[in-house]
């Protein structure tokens, strides 16, 4: 899956599942001041992006270190590599 | 200074929990049940002078140290129940009926080990395996002790693996991963689908020491209910929350209870299925993600119940001091299933129980069932079941009847039924959406529903938020009360200490 596509699903998540103007997604948007998530919001964005691209993601320092869209976008990249590389590794 | 004033709603054990937290807070504390009675279930039935347990019937940490007893402690409720340790030598008795072999369990993690490694001898490392990491979840999971509730709660590997996987893993022998998956039904989730750590928060109690309670859940009831009235705690029974109203700057003004009453409170704690939770907030404070998270959750297994007494010309104490199950295979992901016909595992808990002729030998036996088995019936309330629904449970209730009079050993004798219940009963008894034994499944990875809720006065908790069982549900209420409360003063009444 590449960049555009993990945005796009991304922007599909806070559209759907937040009901957030497309208009307001962009990659600087920052989750809790623009788009006007809480931090009892995050645990259903977990679920949310772990059903929407099929990995698991763990309530950490990585989620906690996240503050725009287009970190959403890093994370969701980098789980997906290692998703890949333990796939191919086992 | 004018109180606090919460509301709690839901009496089964978290419910009640939560108002006595609250109420030793000095919180004013209204206690809403939806039944005539509370106690959810906890609560014994009687026939013919006869008490029987519906939802309690043995639990593990009733001992001095166990995770249960500290919370009954710091309730000032221990001195007020007696427990009735299960057998030294053999706790539980597990029979793989296919197999033809038996394994009794002793009291005690040192025990279980030993007994397995004499039995599954080229297994040894793979049981160590089992009771190591089953300890070390415990280890790593804050609040085990109670006093640690409010350390950081970081996931922890297992938390995102099955117990089927980490099984696999141990060993191929399939009767060994049979009989560590036996306590299967004290979460009722199948060992595919239940998480390794939740499956080791339940088990490791029962492992270490498991009881009833002289007098059954009745016994925790009226314990509970004393302590009640003495911090005067409010009760109003028959009573359902209907509505949260008036919400400004998300928090909720009026809970509005179904014959109009309007109530305030600083705070409100649920104690009921998440879904029942769903329907109660209005959508319009919520995301669609919270409601598509709580839609997602899948019910735990529920019980088909056969309540009888066993005649025999003296009744028999040491039968009640064995939790007896009966396995017709190793699979336990195939005897849970909704679909195991002619294969389901049979659980015997007894106990002698004052009668009308003398103390009688009471016998449950709970078979685990699934909401498809009573779809047909599902629209019909008790009292008023369409026919072929007394000829179901007459039927299954028989075919447990043969079961226990097959078994025989403790349980030799005729088992007169005296009632049986569905999924259906306790559906309607409990007025839980589906009737499951313990709420929802709480799968690997996934993030339940508990503490604070999006409008900022409300608050979840109960079996399915933290873990399943009593001790899951009332370690619920401690850890969601902590924060309303206040962290410092909650810890300092953990502790002993007080709560000035």
């Amino acid at each position: 899956m590449n960049r555009d596509e993990i945005e796009r699903r991304i922007h599909g998540v806070f559209e759907d599942a937040f009901e957030i103007e497309p208009e307001r997604l962009t990659p600087e948007a920052k989750v809790f001041e623009d788009l006007g998530l809480d931090s009892l919001d995050i645990v259903d964005l977990i679920v949310a992006l772990q059903k929407q691209f099929g990995v698991q993601i763990r309530e950490d320092e990585r989620v906690r270190a996240i503050r725009t869209l287009a970190d959403i976008a890093d994370f969701i990249e980098t789980l997906m590599q290692e998703e890949d590389a333990r796939r191919s590794g086992s | 200074m004018k109180k606090p004033s919460a509301l709690v709603v839901g009496s089964g054990v978290s419910g009640l929990t939560a108002a006595l937290l609250l109420a030793a807070h000095d919180y004013r504390v209204r206690l809403v049940e939806q039944s005539p009675r509370i106690g959810g279930a906890l609560r014994r039935f009687r026939r013919g002078g006869v008490a029987f347990d519906t939802g309690f019937h043995f639990a593990g940490g009733l001992d001095d140290g166990g995770l249960l007893h500290r919370m009954l402690a710091a309730l000032e409720l221990a001195d007020a129940v007696q427990p009735r340790f299960l057998a030294e030598d053999c706790s539980f008795r597990f029979v793989f009926e296919s197999a033809g072999r038996a394994f009794d369990l002793p009291r005690g993690i040192a025990g279980w080990r030993e007994t397995l490694a004499r039995a599954f001898p080229k297994e040894r490392s793979a049981v160590e395996g089992y009771f190591e990491r089953v300890a070390r979840v415990c280890a790593n999971t804050p609040g085990m002790d109670l006093v640690s509730l409010g350390a950081p709660r970081r996931p922890l590997d297992e938390d995102y693996v099955t117990l089927a996987r980490v099984l696999e893993d141990l060993t191929d022998d399939r009767l060994l991963r049979g009989v560590l998956c036996g306590l299967c039904m004290c979460h009722g989730v199948r060992p595919s689908e239940v998480s390794f750590a939740t499956h080791s928060r339940v088990c490791y109690d029962l492992h270490r020491c498991a009881a009833q309670l002289e007098g059954g859940g009745d016994a925790l009831i009226d314990a509970f209910a004393g302590r009640l009235r003495a911090l005067n705690v409010e009760i109003l029974r028959g009573r359902r929350l209907a509505a949260c109203e008036g919400i400004e700057g998300d928090r909720v003004r009026r809970f509005v209870l179904d014959d109009g009453t309007a109530l305030e409170a600083d705070a409100a704690v649920l104690t009921i299925h998440p879904r029942a939770v769903l329907d109660l907030l209005p959508r319009a404070h919520l995301s669609r993600a919270f409601a598509q998270r709580v839609e997602s959750f899948e019910d735990t297994a529920g019980f088909f119940t056969a309540y009888g007494v066993l005649r025999r010309p003296e009744p028999d104490p040491a039968t009640a001091k064995t939790v007896v199950s009966l396995f017709p295979y190793e699979d336990f992901d195939r005897m849970m299933a909704p679909s195991a016909e002619d294969a389901r595992a049979l659980v015997l808990v007894s106990s002698v129980e004052p009668g009308a002729n003398g103390p009688a030998q009471v016998v449950t036996a709970f078979e685990p069932a699934a909401e498809d088995h009573v779809a047909a019936w599902r629209e019909s309330r008790i009292g008023r079941r369409p026919p072929g629904y007394a000829d179901y449970k007459a039927a299954r209730a028989e075919s447990i009847r043969r079961r226990i009079e097959g078994y025989g050993d403790g349980y030799a004798g005729q088992f007169d039924l005296v009632e049986s219940s569905s999924m259906l009963t306790f559906r309607d008894y409990l007025h839980s959406p589906g009737g499951s034994a313990y709420g929802i499944k709480q799968k690997p990875g996934q993030y339940n529903l508990i503490g604070r809720l999006p409008l900022k006065n409300v608050f979840v908790a109960g079996q399915s938020a933290l873990l399943p069982g009593v001790a899951g549900a009332m370690m619920s209420a401690f850890f969601v009360v902590r924060p309303i409360v206040g962290r410092d003063r909650f810890d300092r009444f953990l502790r002993g200490g007080g709560t000035g």
